[in-house]
């Protein structure tokens, strides 16, 4: 999975349009990422949900569908969980799958 | 708002205000509604967003809902309360696909519900359709306070105008100047050549005053062959040098059904350069005009009759 992911909404990396919103994207997420763990580590779960909803509003529209996909998860999970320091497990599981899968991206193999 | 004549409509891109606290939302729609003719103005959240509302008075908002400090519905009850916002039309955004959400959003006014992440396609069809509905509003109130025979505003508009343009001059200490115009013997031209020749002085003398106005004016069918302009930043001086130049026109226009017979207008302007220390009311100030038009037409007619609020004679212009 080292490839922006196209189902959704087909973005192709030959558009000048979409590559730019690509581009951008790429650019933007190493920055989010670390507000991601940041927020985790600091018991920030308002942080943490703000953020993993706005990449779900928005991942897929720059082509990652798969990031909007796992943040939805875990934005559902903060949403569910009444007082979520206790079920930090759960949590750290799901912030790992979806910042190993930014990181992906970030750094294909 | 600013005012401007009705007629011609001015043909500019429509201003979109996204309000948004994303910044990924802000790059994808300005990168995807580049191919639209708008102008895309963004705030990040609800407050900045009512801020530039109020003063762009852009043609759209798209306005998302989970924001931090002013949420989405919130900055909408807030916009729809505002006389100045409450027209323009909101597509909400929202991460959520609740009914319950939607539901709420359109009771407090949203035109449109969009969910995200968007279909862009869709999106896009649906800031068309948005601002084409706005459009058509938009004429169809402008259409409501013109008259339908000059083009101009129409009484109505004038009456609704000058409160809110006098509060407004006496509010900034500027100046302010009134004018009633009268076609001459407007009768006899009824009476000699039919009606249909004197609804042509009425269009012809409007498209005079209209090209003689500037965009800050408010131009009047007042009744039958009376017009009236509020002149907005305008002392009496000013004021009698446009009449003026609309009296000189008006004496110079070629009219195809009696060429040999010229169309004068009497004009009666009241006016000040500061409304600091103004007493008079909006309707003692039309009277004023008024009864300098009445002193036109009593000395000889095809002239322009000018006094400052204090009674003073700015000068008496008269043809020849």
């Amino acid at each position: 999975m080292n490839a922006p992911d196209p189902n959704a909404f087909s973005l192709d990396i030959n558009d000048p349009e979409d590559a730019e919103l690509i581009q951008y994207f790429l650019t933007e997420l190493p920055d989010r990422v670390d507000t991601i763990l940041a927020a985790f580590t600091n018991d920030d779960f308002r942080e943490l949900e703000r953020i993993a909803h706005q990449l779900k509003g928005a991942a897929p529209g720059f082509g990652f569908p798969s990031i909007g996909t796992e943040a939805a998860k875990l934005e559902q999970q903060l949403k569910l969980t009444s007082d979520p320091s206790e079920s930090v497990e759960t949590l750290r599981s799901q912030v790992d799958q979806l910042v190993s899968l930014c990181n992906s991206y970030i750094n294909p193999s | 708002m600013s005012e401007t004549q009705p007629n011609p409509y001015t043909e500019t891109s429509p201003v979109v205000l996204l309000v948004d606290d994303s910044q990924f939302v802000h790059r994808l729609l300005e990168a995807r509604l580049r191919s639209e003719s708008i102008v895309l103005s963004s705030a990040e959240d609800g407050k900045a967003g009512l801020e530039i509302a109020q003063r762009d008075e852009p043609s759209l908002i798209l306005l998302d809902l989970d924001m931090p400090v002013m949420d989405g519905f919130e900055t909408l009850r807030e916009l729809k309360e505002d006389p100045r916002t409450r027209d323009i039309p909101v597509i909400v955004l929202s991460g959520m696909n609740s009914s319950q959400d939607k539901v709420a959003a359109f009771d407090l006014g949203a035109i449109d519900f969009v969910t995200k992440p968007f279909e862009l396609t869709e999106l896009r069809a649906r800031v068309r359709s948005s601002l084409r509905m706005s459009e058509l509003l938009r004429m169809l109130a402008q259409k409501a306070h013109i008259d339908g025979l000059s083009g101009l505003y129409n009484r109505q508009y004038f009456d609704e105008k000058l409160s809110s343009e006098f509060n407004r001059t006496l509010r900034h200490g500027q100046s302010l100047s009134i004018a009633m115009i009268d076609i001459d013997h407007f009768k006899s031209v009824n009476d000699t050549y039919g009606h249909p020749a004197g609804d042509a002085v009425i269009s012809g003398v409007a498209n005079l005053i209209m090209r003689e106005t500037r965009s800050i004016d408010i131009a009047c069918r007042y009744g039958g062959e009376e017009f009236a302009i509020i002149m907005p930043e305008t002392d009496p001086n000013q004021a009698q040098l446009m009449c003026e130049r609309i009296r000189q026109g008006c004496e110079h226009l070629a009219w195809s059904r009696h060429p040999a017979r010229n169309i004068t207008i009497s004009v009666g302007v009241a006016g000040t350069g500061n409304t600091d220390t103004v007493t008079i009311t909006p309707e003692g100030w039309v009277e004023m005009a008024d009864k300098n038009l009445y002193h036109a037409k009593q000395s000889g007619r095809n002239r322009v009759v000018t006094t400052g609020l204090d009674g003073t004679h700015i000068s008496l212009a008269q043809a020849g």
